[in-house]
């Protein structure tokens, strides 16, 4: 490749922990050679968010009205737009109690504050432009932005995670604790990817990658959940830290909780 | 030691109180890995330090022992794009010992090998199949084994030595000549076996086999489930299922791999791995143009209980050897032993219990012109 790859890298409501997790990481320095960057604040002064870049990073949740138009924008300059961590692609832990009044919502976080611009309720990108590759976590693991880039640079495309992460808990040679302790892990509907980090320190999963596409099955975990004396209400709170916009999710728990009742 | 190619039957005896001793010597032979405790519950293979750490009697290993031969995630080859190359990465293995191996594991062990040296053999495990020696162990069984259904609760190849548990030591059975020359190395450890010996032996085993939880034909399983497709318990226990791949992943025969290409940021090398893979995940059945031959939940549910319960033509027996590993470690509490006796009907009946005293004799194996005679 003569030409170099254009990348940016955007920010919207967020931590910053994810791009944070990229800047940090000691390959970028090979990078250099092939990429320019076009946009980074985190990294590059000579930032500018109206270039036309080849890549586009999103990190971040669309909570105002500025985001919505820059996310637009983003993707008119973009070839390839990839959601980077859970608020780009879930909305985040910022959108777990998405069903509750937003000005209640705000109230208990900024009192009676004023701020400068117009804050809507945190939604995932996807819900307003077309993503075509993501990277989930929270943050994304290392591994996975090598891979994805790595792929790309070879001009081919990389490939999603569509498994749980109890694939990767059994790879390790981890006991279950979900079998073992009765502990409401959320390995079986998560995306897979991290190596099953938490349960391999015997801690629960909490979805922080999110539900696995398509073939998250809610409706067996929450069974499986009240056999192990779970209430409705705690299934779903546990499932939404990181899936409150899953449009199935609900539905498939109500959908148990109604049969057996 | 071969004598006219057949292999030296020898039985010799090692005392209990020679185990430990017997198992710190082993590790002369390479690293040792043996059964332990690793949760409250569960147990696997793990690399021993301290023999006083192995359990003797384990019920089941959440890893099956394939993990020490079929990894389960390694590095297959590397490659360079501009050079249009690729170097297998074959590790050099040494030689290490698994010791305590039950003997459906050993025919788990068995089935691998036909599968993965018989004609087309797969390097990365034949080199580590050949490094490994296998120490087998007499166990009984748990309310989740069934391996006497499936004929292989007892092993008599397979394995270098395999210990026989007696009230004051083990029975040993020397397998291949490295068993021979393990036994040799240290043949002050060991005493000849007695009448005794030979009397006990025959204890264990009646009384292993009295403890089995099931004890019935299963001889037209294969028939009856491809023909009981409809059976209402397909859709009844696939919908529990949480197609998490645990059942296949702890499987002892599993032998499904997933491939990826992982390139480096040059642009141009990268490396190829494979990992275990499930025939519960989606991705198992898809193939190119985003076309899935096993789309629902449902369908990659029956598939592992079909392809489980075919016929390993060239042992004779069938894939799954009775371990009870996706049973025991199934999150949903699915039980493949009993969904596969509601489709034999020896649990729910699908089918009248017994044959209607005027079942028509029409078929042509009644007409008196078979079988030559009358
Ligand atoms: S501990 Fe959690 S992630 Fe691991 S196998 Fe069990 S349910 Fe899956
Ligand atoms: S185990 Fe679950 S919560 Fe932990 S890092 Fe992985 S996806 Fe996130
Ligand atoms: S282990 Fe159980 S829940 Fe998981 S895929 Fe297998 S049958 Fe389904
Ligand atoms: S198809 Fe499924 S059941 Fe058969 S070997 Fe592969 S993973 Fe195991
Ligand atoms: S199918 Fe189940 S019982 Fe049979 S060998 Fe595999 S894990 Fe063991």
């Amino acid at each position: 490749m003569s030409e170099k790859v254009r990348v940016g890298f955007y920010a919207l409501t967020s931590c910053y922990g994810c791009q944070l997790q990229m800047a940090m990481m000691d390959e970028i320095l090979h990078l250099l050679d092939k990429v320019g960057i076009e946009c980074w604040f985190m990294v590059e002064r000579n930032s500018e968010e109206d270039r036309e870049v080849d890549i586009a990073f999103i990190e971040g949740s669309v909570s105002t009205q500025e985001e919505i138009e820059l996310v637009k924008k983003i993707r008119e300059k973009a070839k390839i737009v990839i959601a980077v961590g859970s608020c780009a692609i879930h909305g985040g832990v910022q959108s777990w109690d998405k069903d509750k009044e937003f000005n209640e919502l705000w109230k208990t976080v900024y009192g009676d504050a004023h701020v400068k611009f117009e804050p809507k309720m945190a939604e995932p990108v996807e819900k307003y432009i077309k993503v075509d590759y993501k990277l989930y976590g929270c943050p994304p693991e290392k591994k996975d932005f090598l891979y994805a880039l790595g792929t790309l640079l070879i001009g081919s495309w990389p490939e999603d995670i569509d498994y749980p992460v109890c694939v990767e808990c059994r790879l390790r040679g981890n006991p279950c604790i979900l079998i073992e302790k009765g502990e409401p892990c959320l390995g079986p509907i998560t995306t897979a990817g991290c190596d099953a980090r938490c349960p391999s320190y015997g801690i629960p999963c909490i979805g922080c990658r999110g539900a696995v596409k398509d073939v998250a099955w809610f409706d067996s975990l929450a069974l499986e959940f009240k056999r192990k004396g779970l209430t409705k209400e705690e299934i779903l709170e546990r499932v939404k830290i990181f899936n409150a916009y899953n449009p199935k999710l609900e539905e498939m728990v109500n959908k148990i909780f109604k049969e057996g009742e | 030691m071969y004598i006219n190619g057949v292999i030296e039957l020898r039985y010799v005896k090692l005392p209990k109180e020679n185990t430990y001793e017997f198992l710190e010597r082993l590790k002369e032979w390479g690293v040792l890995y043996a059964p332990v405790k690793i949760s409250e519950k569960f147990y696997d293979f793990r690399e021993i330090d301290d023999v006083r750490k192995i359990e003797f009697k384990y019920n089941r290993t959440i890893m099956p022992p394939k993990k020490f031969f079929f990894l389960p995630k390694e590095k297959i080859f590397e490659f360079s794009i501009s050079k249009a190359e690729y170097n297998e990465v074959i590790e050099n293995v040494e030689p290490f010992i698994v010791f305590g191996v039950h003997a459906c594991d050993i025919f788990g062990l068995k089935i691998m090998d036909t599968i993965y040296l018989d004609e087309l053999p797969d390097k990365y495990y034949k080199v580590r199949r050949e490094k490994g020696i296998i120490i087998g162990i007499s166990c009984v069984p748990d309310e989740y084994c069934f391996c006497n259904l499936r004929e292989t609760d007892f092993a008599d190849d397979g394995f270098d030595l395999f210990l026989h548990e007696l009230p004051d030591g083990w029975l040993v059975r020397v397998g291949t000549p490295k068993g021979h020359r393990i036994v040799d190395k240290n043949i002050k450890l060991f005493e000849e076996v007695t009448t005794q010996d030979v009397c006990e032996f025959r204890e264990f085993e009646n009384k292993k086999h009295q403890m089995f939880k099931y004890h019935e034909d299963w001889g037209n399983l294969r028939y009856l489930l491809e023909m009981e497709m409809e059976h209402p318990m397909w859709d009844e226990q696939s919908e529990l299922c949480l197609a998490c791949g645990n059942c296949n992943l702890t499987c002892p025969t599993c032998r499904c791999y997933e491939v990826q290409d992982i390139p480096n940021l040059d642009g141009d090398t990268g490396v190829r791995i494979r990992r275990w893979d499930s025939c519960q995940l989606r991705s198992h059945g898809l193939v190119a143009g985003n076309h899935n031959f096993r789309p629902t939940k449902k369908s990659r549910f029956m598939n592992r209980y079909l392809c489980k319960n075919s016929y390993n033509e060239k042992l004779g027996i069938s894939y799954c050897v009775g371990c009870g590993r996706c049973t025991y470690f199934c999150p949903a509490e699915i039980s493949f032993v009993e969904n596969l006796r509601t489709i034999l009907g020896v649990k729910d009946n699908s089918c009248p219990p017994e044959v209607a005293e005027e079942m028509p004799k029409r078929g042509f194996a009644y007409s008196s012109s078979m079988g030559g005679e009358e």
